[in-house]
């Protein structure tokens, strides 16, 4: 057959003269041999696709006889269905129109039924004339390499589905941490007559629940309790201690709504939950209660520090001092503790300005090493004395946006004032 | 024991962990030296009250020497000033 003889491989000399012979004729001795037992499936096709010519490679791969397929099966006679139609739709028109095609991945069948996937590459033989006459094609065993990219896809597939798993658990969690820490903190405050509030909470970080917390409710129908504070660490620990905090707080308010002895209540409840563990937790806070008059229109505020900083009274003629509660200790750390208590009066146009260390220890400055302070924090209040509660909170929001980075702590705010234009 | 650098979230457990490690007779005192302390925060101060716990859990005494200035400030503002014997330094707190 004209196939056969074109099939013949060219014998090739090797590159060294003293080895040149030697590998000449082990090559040209070897050659039927290679062609036949070639690693890989070597097969000549007629234009019409008819086989000529197949090495015993790829016959052993399909399980067939040399006399069964060669002059009497096409080569896509040996591919799956999908394989036919892909070779029909693809392969053919691509070859007749490049005239050769590279590692198109295809699967044939085996004469037992199985398949092997294998890739195909094929070049058109032309004649002297350039007319077409044969096609050659190389079929390369793919099993392993398909095994692999599936191990690769699986892999994959494994790796996809632990990080949805773990988008969804971390988005659960959020939720369940937002959940919680709106717990810790009023949804909205009560209306207190005669009496303007605004409040602010900052969050440094959405992971780690905040250790700071307020809270505004009626005891009586006369007096309204207020609190703010700051429990020590951060997280699920911090989140548990602020919670027994605000609802210690609220329960002893209503027992007795005088400062000192509500958080003498705190102090001692604290102290007996955590003291004993080797872990001391406490926190700091202020708590106070808020009576308006509705004649005068003026509230008195009465409250007690343990350990917080002072608040700041913003008077309607434009002044700012702290009400200073000196001595006041940490909520929780010792058995007996004393709380400071202080008061003073709010008539129309001051505000009181109750806030957590977040903002006076917020780092300033271009390297960040200075602190805001009590200082800057007295400047700043004088600036807006005079201005509304919600107006004041809303300057200190801008002033704590401003931090940028330098404010690395949660930081609660919450104001009272009496509204100026009550008075008139 | 002298504390030098940062006390914060990152390590005052450690610290923590080592100071149940001092032993303690009753009467004496356990003076923590912050003169290389650069910083400390409310995990610093937890870590201090700790100290302290442990110290009068043995019948033993705790002073703080050469306290920064600003932890001074914070002892201040949480009334631990009052709580903690604080000295200029560490020979001032083991004598007195």
């Amino acid at each position: 057959m004209m196939c056969r003889t074109d099939q013949q491989p060219e014998p090739h000399g090797a590159g060294e003269e003293t080895s040149g012979a030697a590998f000449a004729a082990l090559l040209e001795d070897s050659a039927e041999e290679l062609y036949e037992s070639a690693p890989c499936g070597y097969l000549s096709t007629l234009m019409d696709g008819t086989i000529a010519k197949i090495n015993t490679t790829l016959l052993d791969w399909l399980g067939l006889e040399r006399e069964a397929v060669v002059g009497r099966m096409r080569f896509t006679d040996l591919l799956t269905v999908g394989g036919k139609l892909y070779h029909e739709t693809h392969f053919a028109p691509l070859l007749r129109m490049q005239g050769e095609i590279s590692g198109i991945a295809l699967e044939i069948k085996q004469a037992d039924g199985g398949r092997i996937p294998v890739l195909v590459s094929s070049v058109v033989k032309r004649g002297g004339t350039g007319e077409p006459l044969l096609i050659r094609t190389t079929v390369f065993d793919a099993r392993d390499r398909r095994a692999y990219e599936e191990e690769l896809l699986r892999g994959r597939k494994v790796a996809e589905d632990a990080r949805k798993q773990a988008e969804a658990d971390r988005a659960r969690l959020q939720d369940a941490l937002a959940v919680l820490q709106h717990s810790l903190l009023p949804d909205s405050l009560p209306q207190v007559p005669g009496v303007e509030t605004a409040a602010y909470y900052h969050t440094a970080s959405p992971d780690r629940l905040g250790g700071d917390f307020y809270d505004v409710f009626p005891i009586d129908g006369k007096r309204f309790a207020f609190f703010l504070g700051d429990v020590c660490g951060k997280g699920p620990q911090a989140a548990a201690l602020t919670s027994l905090t605000r609802y210690t707080l609220r329960a002893a308010a209503l027992h007795d709504p005088d400062p000192v002895a509500a958080l003498t209540t705190l102090n001692t409840v604290l102290h007996e939950r955590y003291a004993d563990g080797g872990d001391p937790r406490y926190c700091t806070a202020v708590f106070g209660t808020l009576e308006p008059d509705p004649v005068t229109g003026q509230v008195t505020v009465r409250l007690a520090s343990g350990g917080h900083p002072p608040v700041l009274v913003l008077r309607a003629d434009g002044t700012a001092d702290f009400l200073r509660t000196p001595g006041g200790l940490l909520v929780g750390v010792l058995p007996e503790a004393l709380f400071t208590p202080a008061g003073t009066a709010l008539a129309p146009g001051d505000t009181l300005l109750l806030y957590t260390d977040g903002l006076t220890e917020a780092r300033t400055g271009k390297d960040r090493t200075s602190l805001y302070g009590d200082d800057g924090l007295l400047a700043f209040a004088t600036r807006h004395a005079g201005e509304s509660p919600r107006a004041v909170v809303q300057a200190l929001t801008g002033l704590l946006d401003s931090f940028g980075d330098g404010l690395d702590d949660d930081t609660a705010l919450l104001a009272f004032g009496v509204p100026a234009d009550l008075a008139t | 024991m002298e504390i030098i650098g940062e006390l914060d979230y990152s390590n005052a457990a450690e610290l923590r962990d080592r100071l149940t490690t001092v032993a303690l007779e009753p009467g004496q005192r356990l003076v923590l030296d912050l003169a290389g302390m650069d910083f400390c925060d409310s995990s610093g101060i937890t870590a201090l009250i700790a100290a302290r716990n442990h110290a009068h859990a043995a019948r033993a005494d705790m002073a703080l020497a050469a306290v920064p200035s600003h932890t001074l400030r914070v002892l201040h503002i949480v009334g631990l000033d009052q709580i903690f014997p604080l000295y200029p330094d560490s020979d001032a707190a083991t004598r007195s």
